[in-house]
């Protein structure tokens, strides 16, 4: 996981020589030290963005219409339905239509000899260098056999904060939402999560 | 932090005032004060009865002073005192035969009872500690002690507090009543 530096977060800390400023403007002998207001303060602070990550939860930002495939798929027929919904991966479900597992490119390209960490430049160089592509190991084979498994998914009551934690924590893009019965019922992108995370800061500005 | 660096301290103090705050201060503490004086010195001196008490100092330089700090506030200002009172007379009467025992009963327990009943207010700890050190005029009371001077002097120095400390648009008492 990529560890931010905890120098990058200091624009948001106050000192306490802000605070003794502030104290200042306001007329009245305030019975604090400007340390213990410091303390307080940021004790607010921390509550206030927990608030704000705990506000908006997976059914309210996650995209209903969710493309699933079933475990049982050649990937030839995985992968059309892919590209032609024009998306990148999604949930694989069993016959009772439990999610089952994930299913996305780097499956694809994982199966195809190209390492824990593959990616398409990786393909793309490795065509360009040789005749064989590669692709006929993708034959025969279903979607249950290169599926990433047992797949991280979440309940839509998961907050954006906790997905980001899971995002962050297990290295993924995609996060299916399931119901009760493991049955899909949504799905929480990167890009879906940037989305919320981009609307809350224009919500904290008005 | 170990205990020998916390007497260290490390933090600093709040900013001083401005001019108009030391004379609003200085305006309503001696109103109040003034008012509670000429009732003591003028109607009641005579009577065996009293208005003023040491705390009632203590309590000036709150509730004219730092008229923003919860220790100020109405229900800290008559609570503290009222509770305080009480507990100062009873640690007397049950205890007055030792009274070192009584003067710190008297001031620990006060303090702890205006914690648990949210009304902290210093000068609560003079009162109850007046009670027993008071002498003979003091003990003579009982527990008129709670009612006259206590309770009667601080409802007369918050209705002072109340008139002036709203006069300044930068000024506004109480912050909260209960």
């Amino acid at each position: 996981m990529k560890e931010i530096r905890n120098a990058a977060f200091i624009p948001v800390d106050i000192s306490e020589q802000d605070v003794f400023e502030a104290m200042k403007h306001i007329k009245g002998y305030i019975d604090i030290t400007p340390g213990d207001f410091k303390e307080v303060y940021q004790s607010a602070y921390d509550l206030a963005i927990q608030r704000l990550l705990n506000s908006l939860t997976a059914d309210k930002i996650m995209t209903r219409s969710v493309i699933f495939v079933d475990q049982e798929m050649a990937l030839v027929g995985a992968a059309d339905l892919l590209a032609e919904k024009q998306i990148s991966g999604g949930p694989v479900v069993d016959s009772n239509g439990k999610v089952v597992g994930v299913v996305s490119e780097k499956d694809f390209l994982k199966e195809m000899g190209f390492g824990a960490t593959p990616s398409f430049m990786q393909l793309a160089t490795h065509c360009l260098n040789s005749k064989s592509c590669m692709i006929r190991r993708l034959h025969n084979k279903t979607v249950g056999d290169i599926m990433t498994k047992p797949p991280i998914t979440a309940g839509s009551e998961m907050t954006i904060g906790a997905i980001s934690a899971l995002f962050a924590k297990h290295q993924i893009n995609r996060l299916p939402i399931i119901d009760d019965d493991m049955r899909p019922i949504g799905m929480v992108t990167r890009t879906d999560l940037a989305h919320s995370f981009d609307t809350l800061g224009k919500r904290s500005k008005i | 932090m170990s205990y020998f660096n916390k007497m260290k301290g490390g933090g600093q103090s709040p900013p001083q005032v401005g001019l108009t705050e030391v004379l609003w201060s200085w305006l309503g503490s001696f109103l109040g004060l003034a008012a509670v004086s000429l009732i003591h010195y003028k109607i009641l001196d005579e009577t065996g009865l009293m208005m003023i008490i040491g705390s009632f100092g203590a309590s000036a330089v709150l509730i004219y002073g730092a008229i923003r700090s919860p220790l100020a506030q109405p229900r800290n200002l008559l609570g503290g005192h009222i509770l305080s009172a009480i507990i100062g007379v009873t640690a007397f009467q049950w205890l007055g035969g030792e009274p070192w025992l009584a003067a710190a009963v008297a001031v620990s327990t006060a303090i702890a009872v205006m914690h648990l009943t949210k009304t902290l207010h210093p000068p609560g700890g003079a009162t109850a500690l007046i009670a027993v050190i008071g002498g003979e005029s003091v003990h003579n009371l009982g527990y008129l002690y709670v009612l006259v001077p206590t309770a009667l002097g601080a409802m007369v120095m918050l209705v002072v507090a109340l008139m002036v400390n709203n006069i300044s648009k930068n000024r506004r008492y109480p912050e909260f009543w209960f």
